[in-house]
């Protein structure tokens, strides 16, 4: 993908962070400065870190993903199945932050 | 807390208080620390959301509590450390704040005034007394008698006359749309003739037939007739009449006192002098309460909140004019009733005070006892449903505090009857019934606290005496008051 305008705001970018991930676990991470995202299944590592830089304007170190999958669910005594996630575990350079709670 | 008095004129005060942001950013941690530990958010336990967050999403809810908090309590102390005592809650005004900057606030209030009681002992009073005639006695036992009484069928033929009770059926309808209202007809009702329980012209036109004759009676209500829709109305009644009794004198004796109940006739008359006894003893009572509440009055010279009387003013106003709309007088308060009440307000909020202080001054209390008491009596008044009262008070704070205040009044009056000076004075029967009635302000109800005050209706008191008997005459009571047509029983000269 458009690897050249990484300065730029895109649409895409915005599709791809679909929202911070905010638990214990991640507040966790704060403390070893990183960030973590939900974002969309079909998001790369290097798409993710090209948007997180220009959307909240830092500079980040690594990308690391997972993909959890949903769990199987009964409904009615009908099997079902919760939607997979894909999160993103975002290390920071060293003195950037990223205020989760403002928004994109 | 920083506070600077601003104003202090009279009984008003007003301080302008400042509490650091620092002060306040504490509080609101400390809040918030109480709301973590249980506060449920999805991808946390509970009590395990880290502080920034909690302060993010829940610091501006949190931070109205948090303020109204720090303001009261800082009021509290402010009046606490300057000794005051607030007459009613203080007003409080937020001049400034934001997120980061000083709360500053201003509390205007009206303090109680400093009263000094006067020596009770100084207090002259009047007791008017009044014994038990045996003429009274006599008097309530032919009343009761009266109520009693039975009556015979008259003769065939017998022409009604005045005195004769005269069992009818009638219909009425307006002359004006031929309508039949409603309490325009009865069927075998008792009307005494000449008893004037229905409306001019109805009972004289009566007068002269025969049993089971069937006539008409034309009639006109009267202007001032209770329901609206009549007044000024003429009305033609068909009146049947079904039977003409003649009444029957009833001596009084040991028949008539076993009809009562009783076992003969100096049972009844000591029956009936016991009630009179406590009746009089009520009533001199009353006047001795009133006679010291108004030396009280007197004895007290202070500065009286312009606010408590405010309030009590417009309790008694509502209340005054929801009476008048019952009873249906449609014009507004003069000027001279707002002033007189002006006056009543001020003399039952300043003997409110006046009482609290006695009874603080000497600790006088309402135990938990006697505050029972008044609640089983006040259930004994609803046979029937005394669970239902007991439950009402059980659950209502306010109410059981409404009958708290006449408690604590009484005991207070009766602390300082005991150490004022009392004289006793023997009147008749007839001048101490007769003086309650004067129309002096009544407010001898000064409440506990002058804004809770429950004012009393003035038209309660009156006629006091002629219910003397009616619990041994109760029966022949319930006989004579046979409930009569509501559109015609009772002209309007009666209600008065």
């Amino acid at each position: 993908m458009a690897k050249k305008e990484e300065k730029k705001i895109a649409e895409w970018m915005y599709s791809i962070i679909r929202r911070p991930h905010i638990t214990e676990k991640a507040t966790l991470c704060a403390a070893h400065n990183q960030v973590v995202f939900r974002v969309a299944m079909d998001a790369t590592k290097p798409s993710i870190k090209s948007a997180v830089e220009s959307l909240f304007g830092v500079k980040v170190k690594a990308v690391n993903t997972l993909i959890s999958k949903g769990k199987t669910k009964r409904f009615r005594g009908k099997p079902g199945m919760r939607s997979d996630e894909k999160k993103a575990i975002v290390t920071l350079e060293e003195g950037q932050t990223i205020d989760l709670a403002a928004g994109i | 807390m920083q506070a600077t008095e601003i104003r202090s004129e009279g009984l008003n005060r007003a301080y302008e208080i400042t509490i650091p942001a620092a002060d306040i950013s504490a509080r609101v941690d400390l809040h918030l620390v109480k709301v973590g530990k249980t506060l449920r958010m999805p991808g946390f336990r509970p009590g395990k959301v880290p502080m920034p967050i909690l302060k993010d999403r829940y610091g501006k809810a949190v931070l109205s509590d948090v303020l109204q908090e720090a303001v009261n309590e800082t009021t509290t102390s402010l009046m606490k450390d300057k000794g005051l005592r607030a007459a009613l809650q203080p007003k409080i005004e937020v001049k400034d704040f934001d997120d980061g900057k000083d709360l500053v606030y201003t509390v205007a209030v009206e303090i109680l005034p400093e009263i000094k009681l006067a020596a009770f002992k100084d207090i002259t009073l009047e007791r008017p007394t009044a014994k038990v005639t045996d003429e009274a006695i006599t008097e309530t036992l032919t009343r009761i008698a009266a109520q009693q009484r039975q009556s015979e069928p008259a003769a065939e033929g017998h022409k009604a006359a005045k005195g004769d009770i005269v069992v009818i059926t009638f219909h009425g309808r307006t002359v004006a749309d031929g309508k039949e209202h409603p309490g325009m007809h009865a069927h075998d009702f008792s009307l005494e003739l000449g008893s004037g329980q229905f409306i001019d012209g109805f009972e004289d036109q009566i007068l002269g037939h025969k049993k089971g004759e069937s006539f008409t009676v034309n009639v006109t209500f009267p202007d001032a007739y209770q329901v609206r829709d009549l007044a000024g109305q003429a009305a033609a009644f068909d009146v049947e009449i079904e039977e003409i009794r003649i009444p029957k004198e009833t001596p009084i004796d040991d028949a008539l006192a076993k009809a009562l109940g009783m076992d003969d006739l100096a049972a009844l008359r000591g029956a009936v002098e016991e009630q009179m006894k406590a009746e009089y003893g009520r009533m001199s009572r009353m006047r001795l309460k009133r006679s010291l509440l108004d030396a009280l009055d007197e004895a007290h010279v202070f500065d009286v909140p312009q606010g408590m009387i405010d309030i009590e003013l417009e309790t008694i106003s509502r209340q005054i004019e929801s009476e008048r709309k019952q009873a249906g007088a449609p014009d507004e308060m003069s000027d001279e009733d707002r002033e007189e009440l002006q006056s009543i307000a001020e003399r039952r909020v300043r003997l409110g005070l006046v009482l609290a202080e006695i009874g603080r001054a000497n600790g006088i209390e309402i135990s938990d006892q006697e505050l029972q008491r008044a609640v089983v009596q006040e259930a004994r008044r609803y046979p029937g449903q005394e669970r239902k009262v007991f439950d009402f008070y059980a659950k209502n704070r306010q109410a059981l505090d409404s009958l708290r205040a006449p408690l604590f009044e009484d005991k207070v009056c009766d602390f300082v009857l005991e150490l004022a000076r009392i004289s006793d004075v023997e009147i008749t029967a007839e001048e101490l019934a007769a003086e309650d009635d004067r129309p002096a302000p009544k407010s001898r109800q000064a409440k506990k606290s002058g804004g809770k005050a429950a004012a009393k209706s003035p038209t309660e008191k009156p006629e006091k005496p002629a219910k003397t008997a009616k619990k041994s005459g109760e029966k022949a009571e319930e006989d004579a008051e046979k409930p009569a047509p509501k559109a015609k029983a009772a002209k309007a000269k009666k209600e008065k």
